[in-house]
């Protein structure tokens, strides 16, 4: 397992940090990726900042009301080291199930 | 084919340090340690890509190694794969080994002018003066349920260029040897990497790559091969085992190197086995099938007990994730088209 922390990222137009209204997801869940995780209020709007990662939620970072700057620590997940790549998804591992059944007289030539 | 072959790469037993014990890892381990073990051997070899330095791939297969061999050995690149593969060739020209990456293969096709008019052809066209030692990583094939473009089955569009080699391994032990290889090689090789593979643990032993020159028998049988590379060598290995449960015991061909074809382990093991079947996720018309069976019936031809039978993606674009199992060969496919070559009998 691994630990990867994310910043708050730069909600653009220039804006420098955001005010947390509410946390959508609390340390110790399993979130998807571009699942919302937290309501933030800036300046110009209130957004959702949707996960840029699956895994465990270890640590959120501020509470509701709490002012982050943009780079600053925002979240941090635990991944499984075989985590997927930032395309597409881990194969799942399945029994082979089949409905073909072979049939054939062998002569041994 | 031949298992006497040596490794140059495999240090001789007894020969300096005690050999290293087989280890346990995924293909992104695998293939991470050999990259490591390429720029460590050859202060020439350079790797770059969109992503792999700071980042280290989207796949990882490359991290660590810009922290480890520093930014002048392991970079990023814009955007432009014709300029990846252009700068490849210069570099080569200048003395350099290159492992450039390519992110996905369907972002191969910018790079195509500089791999098939430069890479491909500048040692002939130079009369050896010019050698391309370049190692093209390209995270290839489906299975993983990505967009379009981001998962292709590329290879007969490179077998038909002379003067590049492809191969594609199969597992971890395979793409770590393959690729150590294909690093020290002085031609140009498409390192075709079956991306749904790269998170399957297996054994790698360092020590012991066992013979990499040609096809390998992954699995032993003596009624018919079963002729697969990259990601559907170990699909072919399941439907090896349930057709033992109907006793039918097939041998799994893994061809490793698609370029130079190694026609001789062909006919050697469809020799042997009367039958053939060959497997691969790219559009059937055309498809490296094509020439296997061309191959097969030109060696094997008395001895043949039906034609050669090709289970092959469709002629289509390949689809993206949602219709990628429909599309790539499933195993009941593989298994009917084994019961079509049982059931042939000579009119």
């Amino acid at each position: 397992m691994a630990e990867l922390s994310f910043p708050l990222p730069d909600l653009g137009e220039g804006l420098i940090e955001a005010t947390i209204l509410e946390w959508l997801v609390a340390e110790g869940d399993q979130v998807e990726r571009n699942q919302p995780l937290v309501e933030v209020e800036t300046t110009k709007s209130t957004v959702e900042l949707p996960s840029p990662q699956a895994g465990t939620v270890v640590k959120v970072h501020g509470d509701a009301g709490s002012v982050i700057a943009v780079g600053d620590p925002l979240i941090v997940f635990e991944v499984p080291d075989d985590t997927a790549g930032i395309v597409g998804t881990v194969p799942a591992e399945k029994a082979p199930a089949r409905r073909v059944r072979l049939s054939a007289v062998l002569d041994d030539d | 084919m031949s298992e006497t072959l040596s490794n140059p790469l495999s240090p001789a037993a007894g020969d300096g340090p005690a050999a290293p014990a087989p280890l346990t890892l995924s293909m992104q381990g695998a293939l991470n340690r050999a990259l490591g073990e390429v720029l460590e051997d050859n202060p020439k070899a350079l790797i770059f890509g969109e992503d792999v330095g700071r980042l280290g791939g989207v796949f990882r297969i490359t991290d660590g190694l810009q922290a480890r061999f520093g930014a002048e050995r392991v970079f990023d690149t814009p955007l432009a794969e014709s300029g990846i593969l252009g700068m490849s060739v210069g570099l080569a020209m200048a003395g350099f080994h290159p492992i450039p990456e390519v992110q996905f293969d369907g972002f191969a096709y910018p790079a195509v002018n500089q791999i098939v008019s430069q890479i491909g052809r500048m040692n002939y066209r130079s009369r050896g003066a010019l050698p391309m030692p370049v190692t093209l990583r390209v995270p290839s094939f489906g299975g993983i349920r990505a967009p379009e473009l981001h998962g292709e089955s590329l290879e007969s569009l490179f077998v038909h260029v002379p003067g590049l080699k492809v191969v594609s391994p199969a597992d971890p032990h395979q793409a770590y040897h393959l690729l150590r290889l294909a690093g020290s090689m002085p031609d140009p090789v498409i390192f075709m990497e079956p991306k749904a593979r790269y998170w399957q643990k297996g054994p790698v032993d360092p020590a012991d790559a066992g013979a990499l020159e040609g096809a390998r028998i992954a699995r032993p049988g003596r009624h018919l091969t079963l002729i697969a590379w990259g990601a559907m060598v170990a699909r072919c290995l399941q439907v090896a085992e349930l057709a033992a449960e109907d006793g039918i015991e097939v041998e799994v061909l893994d061809l490793r190197w698609l370029s130079p074809i190694d026609a001789d382990g062909l006919a050697e093991s469809v020799s042997r086995t009367r039958r053939a079947v060959v497997v691969h996720e790219a559009p059937r018309s055309s498809g490296l099938g094509a020439e296997i069976a061309a191959l097969v019936t030109e060696r094997c031809f008395n001895t043949l007990k039906a034609p050669v039978e090709r289970v092959t993606g469709f002629d289509v674009p390949y689809p993206s994730g949602d219709l990628e199992d429909e599309y790539i060969p499933n195993i009941d496919r593989i298994l009917f088209g084994i019961q079509r070559v049982l059931e042939h009998r000579r009119g």
